[in-house]
C-alpha cells in the first residue's frame, strides 16, 4: 500500500501515524514512529522533558512536516491535504499561545470560524450559533466582551479552548493546556475535556505532565522517551514502578486513588 | 441581531471622522493667498459660485491639492496600520517596507540625471518614484527571507535597507547639488505644487488598493495570533504576510510617489483608530483610511498657514507633531 492511497480502517480512527520521523531545528527528534487515536477517545502523551512529545503532537497536526512517513486524518495523508480542510477536523492548541493584549474573548474565538468562512466570506448564521455554543461550553458567554488580559489564568486557558471548540472539529490537540494553571483551575479544565468526550463524542490527544492527571482523564496513556514509544495502554496498564525508574528517573509508589479507583503514582526519590 | 462588542462605537466612530474630514477637507480649500469662506467654498463645488474666480480657485489650484492629500493620508494610514498588524508590532511604519526610501530614491535619481540634461522631468518623477518603491519593498521582501522569514527579520532587513537607499540619496544629492532643489519637496515629503496630473495618476492606484488592503482584514485578525495557532487555523501563513505585505508596499509606494517621503502618519493613525475600535483589523482598517486622510488634510492646512509667507512642506509638519508622539508612545509602552 502506498501512503498516497486513502487507507481503509479498520477500527473508527481518527488519527494515524504511521512510520513517522520529525526533525526539529535540523536535529531527528522522533524516529519512525507509528500509533493510531480512536475516535471519541482521550489520549494522554506523557514523557520527561525532551522525550519528543510535543514534537509528536506538532507533527501530528501538520505544524512539522514529516521527512520519513506520514500522517493520515481520516483516511488521508493529512499533508495532502487542503489546510482549512483539515482545520475543519483537526484542531490544535500549542503550548503558551500568544493573543495581542488588548483582544476581546469574542473576538479571540471569533477566529476561529476561519476553516469556514475563509479569508473574505462575512459570517452566517451557524458561525455565530458555533461562536455562541464554544463560548457556553466553556463558560464564557458574560465574559465575552472583556479583554482577554484581564482574565484569570484559567479563563484565558478556556478562551483558548473555546478558540478551538468554535472550530467545530471533532478532533482536539491540545499541548499542556494546564500548565501554569492552579490545581482548581487545572482540574477544570481537564474535567471540561472529559465531559466534551463523553457528551459530544469528541476526541482529545493531550500532552500532560502531571501524570496522577493523565491517569485519571485519559482512557489511553502513551508514554515516551527519546523519541520513542515505551509504553502504551490504559493508565492502569501503563503507570507502573518500573515505568517511573525506567523513563521517568523516579521511584515510586503505585496506589489506588480512593475516589475514583484510577492509578495513582507518589514518587519518593529521584535516581 | 448578533450582538458585537464596540460595533456601534466603530460606526459612531467612522461617521464622525468622516463628517471631521469632510470639514477639514472644505477648511483645507478655504486657506490660501485668496482666503474664501466655508460658504464659497461650497457653493464653487457645487458651480454655484459667487464668483467665477473662486470656481478656478477651487477647481483649478485646490480641490486637487485636497484630493491629493486625502487620498495618500489614506494610503499611508492604512498601510501602516496593515504593516502593525502582520509585524505584531506597534511601532511598525510603511517605511519599514522600503517602499518610502526607495520611491524617494527613484525620485531623486531621476530629478539628478535630467537636470544635466534637458526637457522638463516632472510628469515622469512619479512614475519612476512608484517604480523605485516597488522595487525595494520586492527587493526587501526577498532579503529577508521570503515567506520562511518571521516578522522580525522583515523588520530588520526593511529598516537595513531603507537607510542604505537613503544614505544613496544623500551621495546623489551630494553629487549632483543642481538637484537639491526640485528633490527636498520628496525628501521629507509635500503637496506643493501638486495638480490635476498627480491625481490622475493617484486615484486609480488608491482605487485599487485600498479596497485591497480593506479586504485582507481577515487574514491580518489571524496574523496577530502566534504562528502555531494561525496555521492551526488553516491560515496559509506565508502566503497571507506575503500578500498584506505587498499590499502595504503598494500603498506606502503610491502615497509616496506623488506626495514624497512623509513620516510618522502611518505610525500614529493606526494608534489612534486602535485607540478607538479595539484590535479588530475589520475596524482599525477602514477607520484608519479616514483618520490618515483627515490627519494629513489638518497638516497640510498647518502647513499653508503656519508661518504667512512661505508653505512649508507637509511632510515637515508631520514630523515636528509625529516625533513627540513617538515618544510618547515608547514612554508608554515602558510603563
Amino acid at each position: 500500500m502506498t501512503h498516497q492511497e486513502a487507507h481503509q480502517p479498520e477500527k473508527q480512527l481518527a488519527l494515524e501515524a504511521d512510520e513517522l520521523s520529525l526533525s526539529y531545528g535540523g536535529y531527528p527528534i522522533v524516529e519512525g514512529l507509528s500509533l493510531s487515536i480512536e475516535v471519541a477517545s482521550v489520549t494522554a502523551l506523557v514523557g520527561p522533558n525532551g522525550s519528543g512529545k510535543s514534537t509528536v503532537l506538532k507533527g501530528l497536526a501538520r505544524m512539522l512536516p514529516p521527512h520519513r512517513g506520514a500522517v493520515y486524518l481520516d483516511g488521508h495523508v493529512i499533508t495532502q491535504m487542503p489546510t482549512r480542510e483539515v482545520a475543519q477536523r483537526l484542531a490544535i492548541l500549542p503550548q503558551g499561545p500568544r493573543a495581542p493584549e488588548e483582544i476581546t474573548v469574542g473576538e479571540l474565538v471569533e477566529q476561529g470560524r476561519y476553516p469556514h468562512v475563509g479569508p473574505f466570506r462575512m459570517l452566517e448564521k451557524r458561525d455565530h450559533a458555533a461562536i455562541e455554543y464554544a463560548l457556553e461550553q466553556t463558560q464564557l458567554s458574560a465574559l465575552r466582551n472583556r479583554p482577554l488580559d484581564s482574565l484569570s489564568g484559567g479563563e484565558r486557558q478556556r478562551a483558548w479552548i473555546a478558540l478551538a471548540l468554535a472550530q467545530e472539529a471533532p478532533l482536539l490537540l491540545l499541548d499542556e493546556p494546564t500548565t501554569f494553571l492552579d490545581v482548581a483551575h487545572q482540574l477544570e479544565i481537564l474535567a471540561l475535556i472529559r465531559e466534551l468526550n463523553r457528551a459530544q463524542g469528541m476526541t482529545f490527544v493531550l500532552v500532560l505532565h502531571d501524570l496522577n492527571q493523565a491517569a485519571r482523564y485519559a482512557d489511553r496513556m502513551i508514554a515516551m522517551h527519546a523519541g520513542r514509544i515505551v509504553a502504551d495502554g490504559a493508565p492502569s496498564e501503563v503507570l507502573s514502578e518500573r515505568l517511573l525508574e525506567d523513563v521517568f528517573h523516579v521511584r515510586a509508589h503505585i496506589m489506588t486513588h480512593p475516589v475514583d479507583g484510577t492509578p495513582v503514582c507518589l514518587p519518593y526519590e529521584a535516581i | 441581531m448578533i450582538q458585537f462588542t464596540g460595533a456601534r462605537r466603530f460606526q459612531a466612530a467612522l461617521i464622525l471622522s468622516i463628517v471631521l474630514l469632510a470639514a477639514l477637507c472644505i477648511l483645507h480649500i478655504s486657506v490660501g493667498t485668496v482666503q474664501l469662506t466655508p460658504a464659497q467654498v461650497i457653493a464653487s463645488l457645487l458651480n454655484r459660485p459667487v464668483e467665477p474666480y473662486d470656481r478656478i480657485i477651487v477647481w483649478d489650484l485646490r480641490l486637487p491639492r485636497t484630493l491629493i492629500a486625502l487620498a495618500s493620508g489614506a494610503m499611508l494610514g492604512l498601510s501602516g496600520a496593515i504593516l502593525q498588524f502582520i509585524m505584531r508590532n506597534p511601532l511598525a511604519e510603511p517605511d519599514m517596507t522600503g517602499a518610502t526610501s526607495g520611491a524617494v530614491l527613484g525620485a531623486v535619481l531621476w530629478l539628478a540625471s535630467a537636470s544635466g540634461g534637458t526637457g522638463d522631468p516632472g510628469v515622469l518623477v512619479p512614475w519612476v518614484a512608484l517604480l523605485g518603491g516597488l522595487v525595494a519593498g520586492i527587493a526587501i521582501y526577498a532579503a529577508s527571507g521570503g515567506p520562511a522569514g518571521g516578522p522580525t527579520r522583515l523588520i530588520m532587513t526593511g529598516l537595513l535597507i531603507s537607510i542604505m537607499l537613503r544614505s544613496v540619496t544623500s551621495m546623489v544629492l551630494v553629487i549632483q547639488q543642481q538637484a537639491v532643489g526640485s528633490a527636498i519637496g520628496w525628501l521629507i515629503g509635500s503637496l506643493n505644487g501638486r495638480v490635476w496630473v498627480h491625481w490622475d495618476i493617484l486615484w486609480p492606484w488608491a482605487a485599487v488598493t485600498i479596497p485591497l488592503g480593506l479586504m485582507s482584514a481577515r487574514w491580518a485578525n489571524a496574523l496577530q495570533l502566534g504562528d502555531m495557532t494561525v496555521k492551526g487555523l488553516g491560515v496559509p501563513l506565508g502566503r497571507a504576510r506575503a500578500w498584506l505585505f505587498f499590499v502595504a508596499i503598494a500603498l506606502t509606494a503610491g502615497a509616496v510617489a506623488i506626495v514624497g517621503g512623509i513620516a510618522f502618519l502611518g505610525l500614529i493613525v493606526p494608534h489612534i483608530a486602535r485607540r478607538i475600535v479595539g484590535v479588530d483589523a475589520r475596524r482599525v482598517f477602514p477607520l484608519s483610511v479616514v483618520l490618515g486622510a483627515a490627519l494629513m488634510v489638518l497638516a497640510d492646512i498647518i502647513a499653508q498657514t503656519a508661518i504667512h509667507t512661505v508653505t512649508l512642506p507637509v511632510g515637515a509638519v508631520l514630523a515636528i507633531f509625529g516625533a513627540p508622539f513617538f515618544l510618547y508612545l515608547v514612554q508608554r509602552s515602558r510603563a
